[in-house]
């Protein structure tokens, strides 16, 4: 479980998000939506315990993530960062078996059995069993997301954490990475996920946490979110909500073809 | 071929480098002499003489230094994520130069300088991580921009020291400077072996986080490396092991930046195999250019750190631009 309290979100003195208060239960699939620079990514950085409250406590479980060592972190809380940083000379297979270092103490430096099933596992779990070998360098963009998936899964946290997993990816590796992750949630694990596309979004998360005007707009099921009020204070664009034949809300953003300034 | 047959074929590089640099020298030892001498160590003969108080310390002394300044480059390099990075960096040769060209001006007496130039050595390093720190860890851009400014410091100093002293002087602080091992014995390998032992048990302990840093820092960190102290043990390490290698040997450049990427090469990144890898190829390369200083112009000797740059910056290029690019 994931609990927020009066907690205010910020970096570098600046508040970003005013303080709030939400309980994420364990098992469930979270959206962080907003629009650009509205405090998604450090949203996750405090959850991630990388970064601490303006004001407020967040817990994970008990766990406080700023106070707690970075060990002890690594074993409750999972990131998959947006990081871009290359990779040079590492197999996909040794990408996840990092995932594996808060288990040794710094003297074991053999894969013992246990890692070799949760890296293993993790692979199959992501779609990417056959891959192992690869050299992380030679995988497409979507192969590569559900390398640090895998590696996430590899952690055997119950929280993950992911920031834009499916941004840069196409329509249908987006909604096959959604799926693992929903299948993830059912698993048992609390997911957290910062993301762009909303209906996306609504289609597999089972909340929708809306950040917009230096506060969160609404933590709520996806149909209660999708108003076009709510969404379009969120992004500052006008919002047409309709239903798709599953029932499921779509919302699109009115664009302006007439190329007008939308500002003047 | 496997890793660890790779490994096993660069430990017998590195023992036939030592066998072959124990034959040459003043006076080339034949096989035969060298197998009596190295199974009768306390016979009275001329050879079991040269062999076990010149030439075994000085072979000894040699390997020792080309593996710690291989440890030290490799480690630096996987920290700083930086291929162009090597002991030095971080100041600690020319933190030890000037230190012993003051010295010898000073006139202290030539067994102290050892000494005065590990704890230079290791006091400059300290001083460019004491810059670059920010938060509990190190910046690396931080680090690399101090430690080339300090050595830039140092070597002015070292330059003026060289045009105010006298020629003896400058005669000795040359010989230093252009990195040798002639007329070292099992007294300097004593003084450089347990700090070479401290910098290693340092290295050891980072193995699993340098591993993960490859991934990034921020990614090393989500998976619970603690980064900053990591920072701080390899920094540690390899100041440990570079000015313990100074200290002895003078400035030995070349080998801790190139035989981590020739390392990299044979056994790939992984730190578990790298860092043995780097430590073996350093001590074959400088115990093979020790034996080629003592012989090329005998009865003269050619200082190994400018032997090395003549002979292994070429070999290095065709190498490294030639050679098959290892499985990671």
């Amino acid at each position: 479980m994931i609990a927020l309290r009066d907690a205010a979100i910020g970096i570098e003195g600046r508040t970003l998000i005013a303080p709030a208060t939400a309980t994420i239960a364990t098992g469930r699939f979270v959206a962080i939506l907003g629009a650009n620079g509205v405090g998604k990514t450090t949203l996750l950085r405090v959850l991630a315990g990388a970064l601490r409250p303006v004001a407020g406590t967040v817990r994970i479980d008990d766990l406080d993530p700023a106070a707690a060592g970075p060990l002890e972190r690594a074993h409750r809380i999972a990131f998959v960062t947006s990081d871009d940083a290359p990779v040079d000379g590492l197999s996909a297979r040794d990408v996840v078996a990092s995932g594996r270092y808060p288990f040794h103490r710094w003297w074991e430096w053999s894969e013992d059995a246990a890692d070799t099933a949760a890296v293993e596992g993790a692979l199959a779990a992501v779609g990417m069993a056959g891959f192992s070998g690869r050299g992380f360098e030679t995988l497409s963009s979507g192969e590569r997301q559900r390398v640090w998936i895998a590696l996430a899964l590899a952690q055997e946290a119950p929280v993950l954490l992911l920031d834009e997993p499916t941004s840069h990816l196409d329509v249908r590796v987006a909604h096959e990475i959604l799926a693992l992750l929903r299948a993830q949630a059912k698993a048992g694990r609390t997911i957290v996920c910062a993301m762009h596309d909303i209906n996306d979004a609504a289609t597999y998360a089972d909340a929708l946490m809306l950040l917009g005007d230096r506060a969160m707009l609404a933590f709520d099921a996806p149909e209660r979110v999708f108003t076009a009020a709510l969404l379009e204070r969120a992004y500052g664009i006008p919002m047409e909500i309709v239903r798709a034949a599953s029932g499921a809300p779509r919302a699109f953003a009115i664009g302006n073809a007439s190329g007008a300034d939308p500002g003047s | 071929m496997d890793v660890p047959i790779r490994l096993a074929g660069l430990l017998a590089v590195a023992l036939l480098a030592l066998l072959a640099s124990l034959l040459v020298g003043g006076s080339y030892l034949a096989p035969g002499d060298l197998l009596y001498a190295l199974t009768h160590p306390g016979a009275n003969t001329d050879v079991v003489t040269i062999l076990w108080q010149l030439r075994m310390p000085r072979v000894c002394i040699a390997a020792v230094v080309g593996a710690e300044l291989a440890i030290a480059g490799a480690l630096l390099q996987g920290l700083l994520r930086n291929p162009l990075v090597d002991s030095y960096l971080t100041g600690v040769s020319p933190g030890a130069a000037a230190a012993i060209a003051l010295s010898v001006v000073a006139g202290v007496a030539a067994p102290a300088l050892p000494a005065i130039g590990f704890v230079a050595g290791l006091g400059t390093a300290m001083l460019v991580a004491a810059f670059a720190r920010r938060g509990a860890g190190l910046d690396a851009i931080r680090l690399i921009l101090c430690g080339v400014s300090l050595s830039a410091l140092f070597s002015a100093v070292v330059t003026l020291v060289l045009t105010r002293a006298g020629a003896d002087y400058a005669a000795q602080i040359l010989a230093w400077l252009a990195g040798s091992t002639a007329g070292r014995g099992w007294h300097d390998l004593a003084f450089t072996l347990p700090y070479a032992a401290l910098g290693l048990a340092f290295a050891l302990a980072a193995v699993p986080a340098l591993n993960v840093l490859r991934l990034g820092e921020t990614r090393a960190t989500a998976v619970g490396v603690n980064v900053a102290r990591t920072q701080w043990v390899i920094l540690i390490a390899a100041a440990l092991l570079a000015a313990s290698a100074v200290a002895v040997s003078g400035s030995i450049g070349f080998v801790g930046l190139v035989v981590p990427h020739l390392a990299r090469r044979v056994v790939g990144g992984d730190a578990r195999v790298l860092l043995p890898a780097s430590a073996l190829l350093g001590a074959a390369l400088c115990a093979i250019a020790d034996a080629a200083s003592r012989s090329i112009a005998a009865p003269a000797e050619l200082p190994v750190g400018v032997l090395l740059a003549f002979v292994g910056v070429p070999t290095f290029l065709y190498l490294y631009l030639n050679m098959q690019k290892a499985p990671a």
